[in-house]
């Protein structure tokens, strides 16, 4: 159970084939509200990841030890707890990109992705694996706000991580930029063209249809 | 849906017939550029059509032409080329190629191609509507409701209100202008207008009340963004205004016992 290729298996599973955004639409309010830039994006990925890998670290070594009743309130407990941790460690090396971020790295505590992976794998398996496959989701989610939060940020202000890429039309260049990249609806545009794309390429993923349609017979 | 010689195509194509009277006089007003704006559109439009159809056998639809026409009308103006492919393309996929093709669709594509790049691309003025567009679009409306193509519910309770809001001093020629052709144009759409007797009264009342609304109290808007916004939030209120009517009905049917 414990070889390397499981453990790398764990590792990139949710990576494209099991990602926790486009397959499972975990953590969609987040992913929506922090891609305006990729800067943004790319902070709340890595609070995200380190929550969620030390969280399942703490809860798959004390698991034998959760009682069962109020295992839920043990979890949000240490998630929350490393979540303030974040929080203020953002605050005190990164003020302005914490005041971007403004209540979504506290909302993390309640991210579905964190506690779907710590009541679903570490609260049964030890702590390495738990880890790994942790570090996993957090990459995989991670990966998809990159992707949304440089087509938004390049395609709404013609910029990469505060560089100007492509030149602005008002500064002389051939750049309009899209303004509605910058508003929220433009990340549901985004999120679902993903996951359309990757359903095309991987049918697997898609959901079985609820109903058919039913063709009418024509009449004569 | 196929009934005699009534099918999908049928009422497409007299929708396109019945657009030609708004299709001339737009043309004859705004000449070279109209056409070619309108040249562009179509074929971005008839694309996707085509790539939809080779990569979904999804069969295309003249439908397609109406959206087109109306996204030239009334997208707004001085776009450069691919901001405005970028608004159709959107428009004319995701709003009806990807939910299976015209008839399947919820939102009007036009109204979601224009709403888009109004959103995207608000500096861009909109365009002014000169006002024989309106005569023409009584004359559209007229041939779309005397084919049977157009609800004449939505039409005539949507009319009475504007007009008697302009009468009354409380809607400017110019709103009522836009009002008038994005009613023909966008929200007598058959598919995505409400499709109960109930329900399509109730659509156009909304649509009027939502023009007065926003035209009275949006501060800058111009009158097209004002006709579109309206369009867009009243296609999306359609399906409850048909649930209202159908739960009213069957309300009275188990009154009735």
């Amino acid at each position: 159970m414990a070889s390397n290729v499981s453990l790398w298996g764990t590792l990139t599973t949710p990576l494209i084939r099991q990602n926790p955004v486009t397959l499972q639409i975990l953590g969609i309010c987040s992913a929506l509200a922090v891609t305006t830039s990729l800067d943004t994006a790319l902070t709340m990925s890595i609070s995200l990841t380190v929550v969620v890998v030390l969280a399942a670290g703490i809860i798959s070594a004390i698991r034998r030890h959760i009682p069962n009743t109020i295992r839920i309130i043990v979890q949000i407990i240490i998630v929350a707890s490393l979540v303030i941790v974040i929080d203020q460690v953002l605050q005190a090396y990164f003020y302005g990109l914490s005041q971007r971020l403004s209540v979504f790295v506290s909302l993390i505590a309640t991210n579905c992705i964190v506690l779907g992976r710590t009541e679903s794998f570490a609260r049964t398996n030890p702590p390495l694996p738990s880890m790994v496959d942790a570090l996993g989701s957090g990459l995989g989610y991670g990966l998809v706000l990159m992707l949304v939060g440089a087509c938004r940020e390049l395609f709404g202000s013609g910029k990469l991580l505060g560089y100007q890429v492509l030149p602005l039309a008002d500064q002389g260049g051939w750049f309009t930029p899209l303004s509605l990249m910058l508003l929220a609806p433009s990340a549901f545009f985004l999120l679902g063209a993903l996951v359309w794309t990757m359903r095309s390429i991987w049918p697997e993923q898609a959901d079985e249809p609820d109903f058919a349609p039913h063709e009418i017979e024509e009449e004569r | 849906m196929t009934r005699g010689i009534w099918d999908r195509e049928t009422v497409a194509l007299l929708l396109l017939a019945a657009a030609m009277p708004l299709a001339v006089t737009w043309l004859l007003a705004t000449g070279m550029q109209g056409a070619l704006r309108l040249v562009f559109v179509l074929i971005a439009a008839g694309l996707w059509h085509l790539a939809f159809m080779l990569a979904r056998a999804q069969p295309p639809s003249f439908a397609g032409a109406l959206t087109a026409f109306a996204v030239a009308v009334l997208a707004p103006a001085e776009l450069g080329l691919l901001p405005m492919l970028i608004g159709i393309s959107f428009g004319v996929v995701a709003g009806e190629l990807a939910f299976g093709g015209w008839g399947r669709n919820v939102v009007n594509p036009a109204t979601v191609a224009i709403a888009f790049l109004g959103f995207g691309f608000p500096a861009a003025p909109w365009p002014v509507l000169p006002i024989q567009l309106g005569w023409a679009a009584i004359a559209m409306a007229a041939i779309g409701m005397l084919v049977g193509v157009m609800a004449w519910r939505i039409a005539v309770s949507a009319t009475a209100v504007l007009v008697i809001a302009w009468y009354g001093g409380m809607l400017a020629m110019p709103f009522l202008t836009a009002a008038a052709v994005v009613l023909v144009l966008l929200v007598c759409d058959p598919v995505t207008s409400a499709a109960t007797d109930l329900g399509r009264w109730l659509n156009g009342l909304l649509y009027a009340a939502l023009v007065m609304v926003f035209a009275s109290g949006w501060q800058g808007a111009a009158a097209v963004q004002v006709a579109i916004s309206a369009a867009l939030l009243t296609s999306l209120a359609a399906p409850l205004l048909d649930e209202i009517a159908m739960r009213r009905w069957l309300a009275r049917r188990k009154h009735l016992g």
